[in-house]
């Protein structure tokens, strides 16, 4: 790896390009309410941001500010502290960036220099984990308060029932629904514990509301993509995430959202795609390298666009009845999880998926969206040091190869640049370019 | 490659292999048999059910590439190669599969390896992570549906009776493997850790009543044996799964003496009895959620969850400690800089080894394990 070989994305909406200017300015509200001594939660994605906003509470999220160090390609420094201090380099590359950055911050009292944020992830108050996706994601918050920041900590614990068990059997759900809403009362509960203040229902009810809004603009957003020429790129994509984590139940993600969506549709309306000829249409599966995005540019240079993408997919199944806003927070978890069963995500993670966030495997939902989406090609990255987004992509290979969809899987890491080998990496891309020209040609 | 890659695994080379194994079981009980992976289904209510249930185990440095057909290199070893066996048909002759939501990496071979190679009957047995009363009301209730499919598919009810007299044979048992493990807290042990080993990796494969009578042999086998003449280093074995003898014997070689350790075939399972309450799922509940002491189970930060291996530390006054952790076993590999540093805290040596499930280069991590000793 050598940093040249890494690119910044080239995002194609206008509405993206803005966030620019959105992400820092949030960022600086924060950092004002931080200089307060205002407590700071530390989070897992998985933890409802509705929640945290309903606490009006100050809040960081370790996973992305990993990806933030990957991009500004600082995640080593942390990794290798992080791996000299005994953590694996197998483990979760997000975990060792965090471990790494608290060992730094430990010794010298302060964010490393190195930091993306000015002031770092700060110091926490306390650590709201969650089990989602994959186990890593508590025992990483379980090392950081045994050492570096002593405080207490709640990891929320949600299950699903595994592929071949019914979840529209009564009691099955309820035996599933019960665990998702005690273990929500109880993340409630400590909330409450920490900053002192009641829950206020009506306000969280508003907050979702809101947040349902955005969401609502978000999934038909991703809809619009069906399209032909694809109308926004995997750049876009993942950059558009990012509100959802920080921005969720305000007015300000309900525009952003609305705007993209109106841009989106204008272009489709128009016909205006990302590349100038649209060769290959793909989907893309596992956690994007976020220190080299402009990989995704590099592709559409040879007209590949990607119409979807399976990680951090959350824009479906969020619709639920929000009189009883604890209920349809429990709800809302189970649906997602639910809808994935009737696709029969058979390597899916038995824990409790807010829909397709960590990614799927396998599942006939690959049917759907191959026809819907006029996809001929799947791209796999295969994340080292992350087993829960990428195992399972040989079988969801399998599983394409099956509906005549070739595909190919490379490997890397989401944040550690050092495992990329870029002409190594593009050459296989080229490779499989060429494939699908071969299979266009003996099929036309 | 070889099918056993590590000289010290040539032992595994006069086991029946499992097909042949569970044929001859199923023949001579008349009964089906479900194997299963890991310690939070409990056995006794496979039993209990009228099935005999049978510890899956893998073989380590055995070719593992009929797995790359369904799952990613990157993944845990162990479960490479479990899902390598499935492909060559060494489990065919099950009646049935039970996967404990363990760790992520076993959870999700549940779902690959019941997709293309369905059992009669299979049951992927969930389980929480976090200690709480929610988690363990859901665990209690995940007692009665796995019950609840067992009954279905051998067509026995399980009674409380029934599964009491089960869990008094298991009980049993673990006395018996307490007793031969107390056989080495003293100086000059007369049983090696590795031969214990074998016993409990027998155990797994034998209905409870045939697993007492090897325990009972063994025990008067060990009894008359004269005390080990030399005094060895006392080492205790802490990490993931071991299901081979293949590293006790490199450590034996070296001039150590395994005499406790931390892992799941091993002391985990035989520590406690299982406690019999008026409700037995309560006393399930108590024994393989809140009691089984494996790091995919979150029990909080800080260090005082250690404080059960510092206590065996003593009781069997270990001299040092070897890790053990196998290719990406998350949940040992984020637990291992703490239990470094505790230990380094008590003075008490570590070493780790890191290991693909094959124990190979054999000749480098016996130098390791020689080198430690020599340190101690």
């Amino acid at each position: 790896m050598s940093e040249s070989e890494m690119s910044r994305a080239k995002r194609h909406l206008e509405t993206t390009r803005k966030m620019k200017d959105m992400l820092p300015r949030f960022f600086m509200r924060m950092l004002e309410r931080r200089f307060n001594n205002e407590p700071l939660a530390w989070c897992m994605v998985g933890v409802p941001p509705e929640l945290l906003k309903a606490f009006d509470l100050l809040f960081e999220w370790p996973e992305n500010f990993g990806t933030m160090c990957a991009s500004r390609l600082v995640a080593p420094r942390f990794i290798e502290v992080a791996n000299n201090d005994g953590y694996s380099s197998e483990l979760c590359s997000y975990v060792t960036n965090t471990m790494g950055y608290c060992k730094l911050f430990r010794e010298t009292g302060e964010a490393p220099p190195e930091s993306p944020l000015p002031g770092g992830m700060g110091t926490p108050s306390f650590l709201l984990g969650s089990g989602f996706i994959c186990e890593p994601r508590w025992k990483w918050f379980q090392s950081v308060a045994t050492r570096f920041f002593d405080v207490p900590v709640y990891s929320s614990d949600p299950l699903a029932p595994p592929w071949d068990v019914n979840p529209h059997d009564p009691r099955i759900e309820d035996h599933y629904l019960t665990l998702l809403r005690e273990d929500l009362a109880g993340q409630i509960e400590f909330l409450e514990k920490q900053t002192g203040r009641k829950l206020d229902l009506d306000l969280l009810r508003d907050i979702l509301t809101l947040s349902h809004r955005a969401l609502t603009y978000w999934r038909d957003t991703l809809a619009l993509r069906k399209a032909v020429p694809a109308p926004m790129g995997s750049t876009d994509y993942f950059h558009a995430i990012i509100p959802q984590m920080y921005l969720v139940g305000d007015q300000e993600a309900v525009d952003f959202y609305r705007e993209m969506y109106e841009e989106v549709r204008d272009r489709v309306d128009r016909g205006i795609g990302i590349v100038d000829e649209e060769k290959y249409r793909l989907i893309w599966f596992g956690l994007p390298p976020w220190f080299n995005m402009g990989i995704f540019n590099y592709l559409e240079s040879s007209g590949a666009v990607f119409a979807y993408e399976s990680t951090y997919n959350v824009g479906d199944y969020f619709e639920v009845d929000l009189s009883d806003p604890l209920e349809a927070l429990a709800r809302r978890t189970w649906q997602r999880a639910v809808k994935m069963h009737d696709y029969g995500a058979e390597a899916m993670p038995e824990l409790c998926n807010p829909a397709v966030f960590g990614g799927f495997a396998g599942s006939s939902l690959l049917d759907e969206l191959v026809d819907d989406y006029s996809l001929n090609g799947a791209i796999m990255h295969l994340t080292r040091s992350c087993r829960a987004v990428s195992f399972g992509e040989v079988h969801t290979k399998n599983r394409l190869a099956k509906l005549g969809i070739p595909s190919l899987i490379f490997e890397s890491d989401m944040t550690d640049p050092r495992l990329w080998s870029d002409a190594q990496i593009k050459n296989r891309l080229q490779a499989f370019l060429e494939t699908l020209d071969r299979i266009k040609e003996e099929t036309d | 490659m070889k099918d056993s890659a590590c000289p010290n695994c040539d032992s595994q080379k006069s086991k029946i292999d499992d097909l042949d194994f569970i044929s001859a079981l199923k023949e001579k009980t008349g009964k089906p048999v479900i194997g299963f992976l890991c310690c939070f289904a409990p056995p006794e209510l496979i039993s209990a059910a009228g099935a005999i249930p049978y510890r899956i185990t893998g073989k380590p440095g055995s070719d593992n590439t009929a797995a790359d057909a369904y799952l990613e290199p990157y993944g845990c070893s162990y479960v490479r190669n479990i899902m390598a066996r499935a492909a060559k048909k060494d489990f065919n002759a099950l009646d049935g599969l039970v996967i404990s939501h363990s760790c992520d990496m076993v959870q999700r071979l549940y779902g690959i390896w019941t997709y293309y190679h369905p059992f009669p009957y299979s049951y992927l047995f969930n389980v929480p992570h976090q200690i709480t009363p929610w988690s363990r009301r859901f665990f209690k209730r995940e007692l009665h549906f796995f019950r609840e499919s067992l009954e279905k598919f051998t067509g026995r009810q399980v009674s409380n009776k029934n599964l009491v007299k089960e869990i008094n044979l298991f009980n049993q048992n673990r006395q018996l493997v307490r007793d031969i493990y107390k056989m080495r807290s003293v100086d000059n042990p007369r049983a090696g850790g590795s031969e214990i080993l074998e016993i409990l990796l027998a155990g797994g494969r034998l209905p409870a009543p045939e697993f007492e009578i090897l325990l009972r042999e063994k025990i008067r086998l060990f009894a008359g044996r004269k005390p080990a003449k030399k005094i060895k280093k006392r080492i205790l074995i802490w990490g993931s799964l071991i299901d081979h003898p293949a590293l006790l014997k490199m450590i034996e070689k070296s001039g150590g003496s395994v005499v406790a350790d931390d892992t799941c075939i091993g002391f985990r399972t035989w520590e406690n009895d299982l406690p019999l309450t008026t409700d037995p799922y309560e006393g399930l509940t108590d024994h393989y959620f809140n009691n089984f002491l494996c790091p995919r189970t979150d029990r909080g930060p800080g260090l005082q969850k250690y404080n059960y291996l510092l206590d065996r530390i003593r009781e069997y006054r270990v001299d040092g400690v070897v890790g053990y952790c196998i290719s990406f076993c998350d949940p040992h590999k984020f637990d291992y800089p703490d239990l470094r540093d505790l230990l380094k805290a008590q003075g008490i040596p570590i070493l780790l080894i890191d290991d693909n499930y094959s124990f190979e280069p054999a000749e480098a991590i016996q130098t390791r394990l020689q080198a430690f000793l020599e340190m101690i």
